[in-house]
């Protein structure tokens, strides 16, 4: 439950303009993120921004990049949204469905997980 | 072929992956317990805004978070390799919410219902949800009182499942436990063997569901 404290709120207001729905195409929470190497970031980008290109130079989920920015996984994305637009990072759709994925991952999967 | 092996790195390039494993189940059940046990990151637990209207709205006027409500979410990982990622999310199966766990749903690899037999009845709707959409789902009862003692026929039949979908017993409290229920999931949702009590009906008779 969130309480009767209205400044986490307002902060989010203030990252994504009011906005709950990211800009463009959707894109899935575990969309992997990469941050467009050429691309020239402008030098006035909030910290939230920075933090995100910095983090997808390797090749990053959304969710993950939500924990990295302890940010609600919805305000992540919107904010992923506005930097895709500006053309400094890419989204990658994931697979799109458990059937398609081959049986070789699953089977990693089954491994990786007796492994842990 | 040659080309490839002379460059280090090259062979290694498949795209990254990341598999997405629900976790549902009513109030108290267990999920955040469950995602913690096994998460190897501190898992992250979220309040998630969600304008009222749902995610079939695109607004982009910049009043939406004006009528949000909140969903508790958490959600853990576990790195199979490099670029190959397993998610879990945890969150309630509530009427409400449901337009959240339409847009977790696409492409999840499965879920894992987490039942409490004392409310039994919680976690029918998550039930009836993953059986309409088609997701590959497992029931795992988690045992409170550490005795395992619950039936797995008597679930069966009291959520009223086809036969197919296994009954796990589990502790989330143990990762040894957790291992065994998202092992049995991705089995599972492969299509390989399971230990259940009941054979697999070969054809299950769903008079009432439309898998879309
Ligand atoms: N004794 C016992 N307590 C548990 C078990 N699983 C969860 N709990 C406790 O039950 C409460 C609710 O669990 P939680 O994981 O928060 O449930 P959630 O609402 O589904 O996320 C917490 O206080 C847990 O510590 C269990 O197997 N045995
Ligand atoms: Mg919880």
């Amino acid at each position: 439950m969130t309480g009767e404290d209205p400044g986490p709120l307002v902060r989010l207001f203030g990252l994504t303009g009011g906005r709950a729905r990211p800009l463009g195409e959707s894109f899935d929470l575990v969309a992997i993120v990469t941050t467009v190497s050429t691309s020239f970031p402008p030098s006035d980008l909030i910290p939230e921004h920075l933090a995100v290109l910095s983090v997808c130079r390797r090749p990053t989920p959304v969710a993950d990049v939500a924990a990295h920015l302890k940010l609600p996984l919805n305000i992540t994305r919107v904010i992923l949204g506005d930097l895709r637009r500006e053309g400094l990072v890419t989204i990658d759709r994931p697979q799109p469905a458990a059937q398609a994925i081959d049986e070789r991952i699953y089977r990693e999967v089954l491994h990786g997980l007796r492994r842990l | 072929m040659d080309y490839a092996a002379s460059e280090p790195g090259v062979a290694e390039v498949t795209p990254a992956m990341a598999l997405k494993i629900l976790i549902a189940g009513g109030f108290g059940v267990g999920k955040t317990t469950m995602v913690g046990t096994i998460s190897e990151i501190r898992p992250l637990h979220t309040e998630e805004l969600l304008s009222e209207r749902g995610v079939g709205v695109d607004d982009t006027s910049g009043v939406e978070l004006k009528t949000t409500t909140t969903v508790a979410l958490d959600f853990g990982r576990i790195t199979i390799r490099e670029g190959l990622w397993l998610y879990l999310f945890g969150t309630p199966g509530q009427d409400r919410f449901w337009f959240m766990w339409d847009e977790l749903a696409v492409g999840a690899l499965g879920a894992v219902v987490l039942a409490d037999t004392r409310r039994l009845q919680e976690c029918f709707p998550a039930v009836d949800y993953f059986e309409q959409r088609g997701l590959p789902f497992v029931v795992a009862v988690n045992c409170f009182d550490g005795a395992r003692r619950h039936d797995p026929v008597k679930v069966r039949r009291a959520l009223g499942l086809d036969g197919v979908a296994p009954i796990v017993l589990c502790d989330v409290r143990n990762r040894e436990s957790v291992k065994d229920v998202l092992a049995t999931l991705v089995t599972y949702a492969v299509g390989g063997p399971f230990n259940d009590p009941l054979p697999p009906t070969p054809t299950p008779s769903h008079s009432h569901a439309s898998p879309t």
